[in-house]
């Protein structure tokens, strides 16, 4: 990541407010992403997180301010046309699939964008490849279980190769394994490069991919930076009433007797409990 | 994401038709549902009409009426265009033909279109009134204050409430695929948006259906309410109101206005013509758009 490189995405005083509705979904928010940063969005329900995350591939577009993506303006251009860059996995899997076989369903997103069909046939084989999803090609997406679903249309989304990916809360109702692939799938398209903005409640998720954390309340932005910065200000975890990791919460409760910030992960907590001594405790009583 | 086009949802407010009791709503929409059955004449029919809409417009629901109704525009000038030009129904002999062109517009038959048209849309303006001035538990409760059998009554309320989830399922479908690069309309946008939703909406139903049976759904006995409806003296004179004045309009249709069914030869050639190119416009309008669309996809 350049610091110093033109954001892919930057949002100018942004205000939104939804055709039926009388209250500002967004209002006023100004972000910049850069490039191959991984990008946490947080806050309760309501704050403006998917409406943030829906300006971005055209979805919606904004009632005041302006979005640009990879440095045009998205007003005036189709969400098929900011597709090409702009991946979106929705929330809920079944909004997504359709066709009658999984292979189908990966092939839909390149055959939208004009893809020849043998390179659409080589990107099916690799992210299917990529997903652990090789051997539910020919099987029919409904008669998969939930977590294989997400992953089907996460990979339906990927199969389009786009420079920016958007999830809305990848892991809700998802089992240990399938988060742990999501995580997993995180971290790869961190490694390709590729830009990613993820909203989730999931704060384990988010310490463990996110390059930097925004919280959103009542359609502002309220604080960002490092997950670690922002799990440190204890104010702003109050107002928007975020609950850290349970290894952050036990790292702050064990904070009178060990230095510097608390603990983000289960190696981090046993640093600092060995190096501040409490490890001894028990056995010297 | 919004809802899919209008949507048929309870619309909040506290106008006086938002406060009316939903019993005396329903009993004026059952009076203007039997005017409307009885009545053949389409002027008293869109005199109930513009009464119905005036109040809709006083109770601020105004837009969301008409953006309902709009999807009405194409099913009525279909039937006035059909009707005028083949009628189903005209005194016999048929009155004579007005000429436009090579075609043979009849009068009749246009009458008998403008009573169908004027039907739907006085029966749709009150129930969109009732609809969406009223909270689906208050409709709930006063169907039942009606003695509506109570699966019935749980039918319709489910129904009703379904109606707005559906449209904004729809609605996020289409983003969700929008947001993979295809074409936002055109048929070949229909498997697409509604796999997704009949499976997700026969899903639903199942879910539903399973968590009410484990809740004693459908068990013997009296049930209780938490949400009653009151029912007062002034609220016992306008329900009966309703219902008088819809008896009276039942009469006034048999005996005034629904046994000549010449009336239509009363109509000036010139409105016969005016009326039939503005239906035909809408008609032909909307079939270009389903051919344009299908050749799209």
């Amino acid at each position: 990541m350049n610091p110093d490189a033109p954001p892919v995405v930057a949002l100018r005083d942004v205000r939104y407010v939804y055709p039926s509705g009388d209250v500002a979904a967004l209002d006023g928010v100004t972000l910049e992403i850069q490039r191959g940063q991984v990008l946490a969005v947080a806050g309760q329900n309501g704050s403006g997180k998917t409406t943030l995350t829906k300006l971005l591939n055209g979805l919606l577009q904004p009632t005041n301010g302006s979005v640009a993506v990879l440095g045009r303006d998205t007003a005036g251009r189709r969400v098929q046309e900011l597709a090409r860059h702009v991946g979106y996995v929705f929330q809920n899997p079944n909004h997504q699939l359709f066709a009658r076989s999984v292979a189908e369903e990966l092939a839909f997103g390149p055959r939208n964008l004009g893809i020849d069909e043998a390179e659409v046939a080589a990107r099916v084989a690799e992210v299917a490849d990529a997903f652990g999803l090789t051997g539910h090609l020919g099987a029919h997406p409904y008669h998969l279980g939930f977590p294989i679903r997400k992953l089907v249309s996460i990979a339906s989304v990927v199969t389009m190769r786009p420079s920016i990916m958007v999830l809305d809360e990848p892991t809700t109702g998802q089992d240990h394994r399938t988060a742990g692939a999501i995580t997993r799938l995180l971290f790869g398209l961190r490694g390709a490069g590729i830009t990613v903005v993820c909203v989730s409640h999931d704060m384990e998720l988010v310490v463990a991919v996110a390059d930097r954390l925004v919280v959103m309340r009542t359609g502002r932005v309220v604080a960002e930076g490092t997950p670690r910065e922002v799990l440190a200000d204890g104010a702003t975890l109050s107002a928007t009433r975020l609950r850290p990791p349970q290894i952050t919460r036990l790292s702050m409760a064990l904070s009178g007797g060990m230095e510097g910030p608390a603990a983000l992960t289960v190696q981090e907590l046993l640093r600092d409990v060995r190096a501040s001594g409490l490890d001894r405790v028990g056995g010297s009583g | 994401m919004g809802a899919l086009g209008p949507s048929i949802e309870h619309v909040r407010g506290a106008s006086w038709l938002h406060r009316a009791n939903p019993v005396v709503k329903l009993a004026w929409l059952v009076g203007t549902v039997f005017f409307a059955l009885a009545t053949y004449h389409p002027v008293p029919l869109l005199v109930a009409s513009i009464v119905g809409l005036a109040a809709c417009v006083s109770a601020g629901i105004g837009g969301a009426v008409g953006r309902v109704l709009l999807i009405f525009a194409p099913l009525a000038a279909s039937i006035l265009v059909i009707q005028t030009l083949a009628p189903a129904s005209c005194a016999a002999p048929c009155a004579a033909p007005v000429a436009l062109g090579p075609f043979d517009l009849f009068p009749g038959g246009m009458t008998h279109g403008l009573s169908l048209a004027a039907r739907i849309l006085a029966v749709e303006v009150v129930s969109l009134g009732v609809l969406m001035t009223t909270h689906p538990s208050d409709l709930f409760a006063a169907l039942a204050r009606m003695r509506v059998p109570y699966l019935l009554n749980f039918m319709v309320s489910m129904t009703l409430q379904l109606v707005p989830i559906l449209q904004r399922e729809v609605a996020n479908v289409l983003a969700a695929q929008r947001s993979r690069g295809m074409r936002s309309s055109g048929f070949g946008s229909v498997i697409p948006a509604f796999v997704p939703v009949f499976a997700g909406a026969f899903e639903r139903v199942q879910q539903l259906s399973i968590s009410l049976e484990s809740r004693a759904f459908g068990s013997s006995g009296r049930r209780t309410s938490f949400r009653r409806i009151g029912f007062g003296p002034m609220d016992v004179v306008l329900a009966s109101l309703g219902l008088v004045a819809g008896a009276a309009g039942v009469v006034a249709g048999i005996v005034l206005w629904n046994a000549d069914r010449t009336a239509g030869t009363t109509l000036p050639p010139l409105l016969v013509v005016a009326v039939f190119v503005v239906a035909a416009i809408v008609f032909l309008g909307v079939i270009a758009a389903g051919i344009r669309a299908v050749l799209q996809a």
